[in-house]
């Protein structure tokens, strides 16, 4: 008997497995009386952190691993800020000696590696992977484990760029590493090499993160919450993740041959054997300008939710605020070879690419446009996110015009390497980038951490890194023009570039207050801030129907949505989902389009396998550049640490993990039957 | 007590699994191939801008008696071709039954998958041995080896995988987790197969045709 029910049971999995409409006529509504304390009781102790190094090392929570994420691209931001100060102390005067040439080459490499590889891409995903679970109304993302992985992917790579560094081995050819002077004739040692390596493996990371944002967008949301009802915030997020896919994978092969070329003795960059160095600038490249927008669009999501919270009204142009969001990643891909004018392109070629890089102004315009006209019919809270937004349309706008100025080839080849690119690209990506963040933060962090910011101290942040910003680079516009090129570690006094670079040194030394104005308010919020609540600024989104901090599992119930504005739209009577098991990590998968039921999916708990991969990926990648003999090692470790992986059964470490929390048996439900009756409305209360 | 009324949605008869559309790990997989079909292009893009640097492609052999036989040999490749291509049917085989919960067919057809891909592998082994130019030698050799040592590396990972469910259906339940693992690691294998046909074309066929 007991065979044979096991038998029906497999049919009926068998049967439902294929049919999804079968499966969707398994939902049951109606009124149900629940237990809210019990079910929250349970489910935070199947979602427990635990205590102790392991079980920090086997977190797969989303809202753990996305902390790590920024917390470390933060701590990545101030070593790369602390380098730029170095830069800026040096060029302070003419004919200064704090730092030497071979120093001054490292310190900009590192800088602009840092910055681009190890903070801004990362700390935007960082913020995904905090923020989209909360927002789409789920518990944890697709694929815990991946993340975790990722993560420490992401740190190894970074520890190996300054474990280099503090070694003198800090790589001397700028963040993107031109041959020939980057390949084995003229950059003999392990300096390029550590380069190379880190590229490859911090980008295994940002492609993690890309497939975790999509897929949990994709399958994972609320029910209800349709594509057209998705948060701005989350479709920019999906469209970067896009992007990463598409790009990422070229400067991992760009990296690749790269490093062959070093360590192997490849010709892909060789002219002397049939290479060709600009093979390197077009790959390069290809990932290299929709890299800007990975960084920027993200900040786009920031400004758009900000806008809305504070001009207390709908947005303006949702549809083509989400177009314009794709036609700029589509746009993205036909600008790289912009930054090769200077090299012998056809003439046609450049007239194509100056066209495109001027198209790119129009969904950029398109959405200032409609943040201003949100703005303009909106109820506004001068709040500090919103300063750092209005921060960020000043400092964009002007970043954007001297882009289209350098769109166009003439001027490009006058002023090319010089600081007037030095000050555009710091304007687009410091105004595009770390304005929207800082306002982010400032925004979102009651929600991660229960406290709010000094609005006060908050000012006083904005304004000096305002100031100080545009005295650092403004300025550098007209040294540029002067003739003064970028990556030298000094000039003569002739050369009249003193006063400008004394007052850009005098900026960094502003900015440098205000970002240390922000750190002292994050710490003193931490212990004293006023305790924030639920959600303080009276915003639309799911994250703020969740607790500040939110619970390990984020929703007790799954919510289901009603509009575009989740809470704004909410109805009194709107259905929660239940039926989820509490003693597991469960949530509910829904269909790619208008987000209804489609299945049960468990998650898996805590696992150990993600550091043990994430290890294996590091033998190859930092030994290989002493031989390539260590990718045969890292190929054997990662195939031990996938069987692993693979054998180590998901729901038994949870079972596990459940037992050392908490001796008592686990309330399970009978395995699904067709014949079961409904739950009786007793159960719980 | 803190019992409320509310209205609900019950999801508890629904079931764990579905196959395809339905499934994050089908679309995670399908992530992934976005980026190695990616990597490719780029591959491809590489190959063809160095050929721009070259008169003769590949170029002719400066040590052999017969200068101009530089073209790589057909023979191991395309026998590895009709292979990868008839790997197909197992792995076919071991889809429909996963799909079906056939799991005696699965078991045996996965076997196979194996065979097929460790045979690969070592067909491909002489695909390298049949280029006439070693990575070091010149811009050819290097992409050439490039090219086949990444779709190699895919290869490996492909049949690695297959050899985890293996293990799996022969050694515990087959049960729908698993099952729906089968079918995605079907979908990888599918593409393994048919990245390779315009690649093996590019690295075939574009020498020959001048």
């Amino acid at each position: 008997m007991a065979e044979q029910t096991q038998e029906q049971r497999k049919e009926l999995e068998t049967a439902l497995a294929r049919n999804p409409e079968l499966a969707k006529q398994r939902v049951q509504t109606g009124v149900r009386e629940l237990d809210e304390a019990a079910d929250r009781r349970e489910l935070a102790r199947t979602w427990a952190k635990g205590r102790g190094l392991y079980a920090w090392l086997t977190n797969t929570e989303h809202k753990v691993i996305a902390t790590r994420y920024i917390v470390t691209s933060f701590i990545f931001f101030l070593l790369g800020g602390i380098e730029a100060a170095v830069m800026r102390l040096q060029l302070a005067r003419p004919e200064s000696r704090v730092v030497g040439p071979d120093l001054y080459n490292q310190i900009f490499t590192v800088h602009g590696t840092t910055m681009m590889f190890l903070f801004a891409v990362p700390i935007m995903e960082g913020m995904a992977l905090y923020l989209v679970p909360l927002m789409i109304g789920t518990r944890n993302v697709a694929f815990p484990r991946m993340n975790a992985y990722g993560y420490f992917t992401f740190l190894f790579g970074g520890l190996f760029l300054y474990g280099g560094f503090l070694l003198n081995v800090g790589p001397d050819t700028g963040w993107f590493s031109y041959v020939p002077l980057a390949g084995p004739a003229y950059s003999p040692g392990k300096r390029v090499d550590i380069w190379a390596q880190m590229i490859t493996f911090t980008e295994i990371a940002a492609l993690v993160g890309a497939v975790e944002i999509i897929v949990t967008v994709f399958k994972q949301r609320a029910v209800g919450m349709s594509l057209n009802r998705i948060p701005l915030f989350v479709w920019a997020q999906t469209i970067t993740a896009f992007m990463i896919i598409f790009a990422m994978p070229a400067v991992m092969l760009a990296s690749s041959f790269l490093a062959s070329d070093r360590l192997i003795d490849t010709h892909f960059f060789n002219p002397a054997e049939g290479g060709d160095a600009l093979l390197y600038q077009h790959v390069f490249w290809f990932f290299g300008h929709p890299e800007v927008y990975i960084i920027f669009i993200p900040a786009l999501g920031f400004v758009s939710s900000i806008v809305v919270a504070f001009a207390r009204r709908k947005i303006f142009g949702y549809t083509p605020l989400v177009l314009s969001l794709i036609a700029t990643a589509f746009l993205g891909f036909g600008l790289w070879v912009h930054h090769m004018f200077a090299t012998p392109l056809p003439q046609l070629g450049q007239s194509f690419f100056t066209g495109a890089s001027m198209m790119i102004a129009i969904p950029s315009g398109i959405q200032i446009f409609c943040w201003l006209a949100t703005l303009w019919g909106g109820k506004i809270r001068l709040k500090t996110p919103l300063l750092f937004v209005i921060g960020f349309i000043v400092i964009f706008v002007l970043g954007g015009l001297t882009g289209v100025m350098l769109a166009s080839v003439p001027l490009d080849l006058q002023v090319h390497d010089t600081y007037f690119v030095v000050a555009h690209f710091h304007y687009v990506l410091i105004g595009g980038a770390v304005f929207p963040l800082f306002g982010a933060f400032y925004y979102w962090l009651p929600k991660m951490t229960g406290r709010m910011l000094s609005e006060r101290a908050g000012r006083w942040n904005f304004w000096l890194m305002f100031i100080g910003f545009n005295l650092v680079f403004f300025p550098m516009h007209q040294l540029g023009l002067k003739g003064m090129t970028r990556r030298i570690y000094t000039y003569l006094p002739e050369t009249g570039w003193g006063s400008l670079n004394l007052v850009a040194s005098a900026g960094a030394l502003i900015m440098t207050a205000g970002v240390a104005v922000f750190i002292l308010n994050f710490l003193w919020a931490r212990r004293r801030g006023e305790v924030a609540g639920d959600n303080p600024w009276h915003a639309e989104g799911l994250e703020w129907s969740t607790a500040s901090p939110p619970a390990d599992y984020n929703f007790v119930y799954l919510p289901t949505v009603q509009g575009r504005y989740a809470l704004w739209e909410a109805q009194p009577d709107a259905p929660v989902v239940v039926g989820l098991k509490t003693d597991c990590r469960e949530v509910l998968v829904t269909s790619v389009l208008d987000a209804e039921p489609g299945h049960i999916y468990q998650l898996p708990g805590p696992s150990i396998w993600p550091l043990m991969l994430a290890i294996a990926t590091a033998v190859p990648f930092s030994f290989g550049i002493f031989t390539p003999k260590a990718f045969a090692v890292g190929a054997v470790l990662a195939f031990a640490a996938f069987f692993g992986w693979f054998w180590s059964n998901p729901d038994s470490e949870n079972a596990e993990m459940r037992r050392t929390v908490a001796p008592e048996p686990p309330r399970t439900s009978a395995p699904a039957d067709a014949a079961r009756p409904p739950r009786p409305v007793e159960e719980g209360a | 007590m803190s019992a409320v009324r509310r209205n609900v949605i019950d999801v508890s008869e629904m079931p764990h699994h579905t196959f395809d559309v339905g499934e994050p790990v089908w679309w995670g997989n399908w992530g992934l191939l976005a980026i190695e079909t990616t990597m490719f292009g780029i591959v491809v893009a590489t190959y063809f801008y160095l050929r721009q640097n070259y008169q003769l492609w590949p170029p002719p052999l400066s040590t052999s008696p017969q200068p101009f036989d530089s073209l790589p040999d057909l023979t191991a490749a395309t026998a590895n071709v009709v292979l990868l291509l008839l790997s197909c049917l197992p792995m076919i085989w071991a889809d429909l039954s996963a799909r079906r919960g056939n799991q005696r067919g699965a078991q045996i057809a996965l076997v196979l998958c194996l065979a097929f891909g460790v045979a690969s592998m070592v067909l491909r082994a002489y695909e390298f041995r049949a280029v006439k130019f070693r990575w070091d030698a010149n811009a050819y050799g290097s992409i050439v080896w490039f090219t086949l040592g990444l779709h190699a590396a895919h290869l490996l990972t492909t049949t690695l995988e297959a050899f985890l469910l293996t293990t799996w259906a022969w050694l515990r339940e087959f049960d729908m987790k698993h099952r729906v693992d089968i079918t995605v690691v079907a979908v990888y294998w599918y593409w393994v197969v048919i990245v390779w046909l315009p690649l093996y074309a590019m690295l075939y066929f574009v020498p020959r045709l001048g």
